[in-house]
């Protein structure tokens, strides 16, 4: 049995996950089949952020992996040994 | 033909039928709401992927099955393992 904190942080994890699927479904599948005056239109941003937000979600989370790969392998750095 | 040309001919594929229904190509006309769905399609089955994913990661850290007497077994096994091979003159 996994830890009580790994439980907690793995289904929190899947929640996560499905909510932001759903969100995003209904976003990109759903609204235009949806008529243009219906009230649901005013929790969703434009159109055109569905595609802008995780492309910048994409672009920090590369950002992020090669300054930690940059951090990790200067923290490995060898100094040349002298005879 | 290698998994890679596999991959990348059925990708080409999607690709050029995404093409001809976002921007037309073939002048077949989709309504408004076809279009509308279609172009952020490449995105979104990306955004799906990341999301099952990292829902799958999390069901696994959940469920993962961890066994608190194996663990300690296996450590006093190593300890005695070690001080066994240290005395025999192997050097960690």
């Amino acid at each position: 049995m996994a830890s009580g904190v790994d439980q907690a942080v793995g289904m929190g994890l899947v929640g996560f996950s499905l909510l932001l699927f759903i969100y995003y479904t209904l976003w990109v599948i759903v609204l235009p089949f949806v008529d243009s005056d219906h009230v649901i239109h005013g929790y969703f941003l434009p159109r055109e952020y569905s595609v802008i937000l995780p492309g910048i979600a994409a672009l920090l989370l590369v950002l992020f992996v090669g300054t930690f790969i940059a951090l990790v392998m200067w923290k490995n750095r060898k100094p040349k040994k002298t005879q | 033909m290698t998994k890679l040309m596999e991959w990348l001919s059925g990708l080409t594929v999607l690709g050029v039928l995404w093409a001809t229904v976002t921007f037309d190509l073939l002048g077949l006309d989709p309504p408004e709401a076809v279009l509308q769905v279609s172009w952020p399609l490449p995105v979104f089955l990306l955004v799906a992927l990341g999301c099952f994913s990292l829902g799958t990661v999390g069901y696994r850290v959940a469920t993962f099955n961890d066994c608190q007497t194996a663990a300690a077994e296996l450590q006093a096994q190593i300890r005695e393992a070690k001080t066994d091979l240290q005395r025999k003159g192997l050097r960690f």
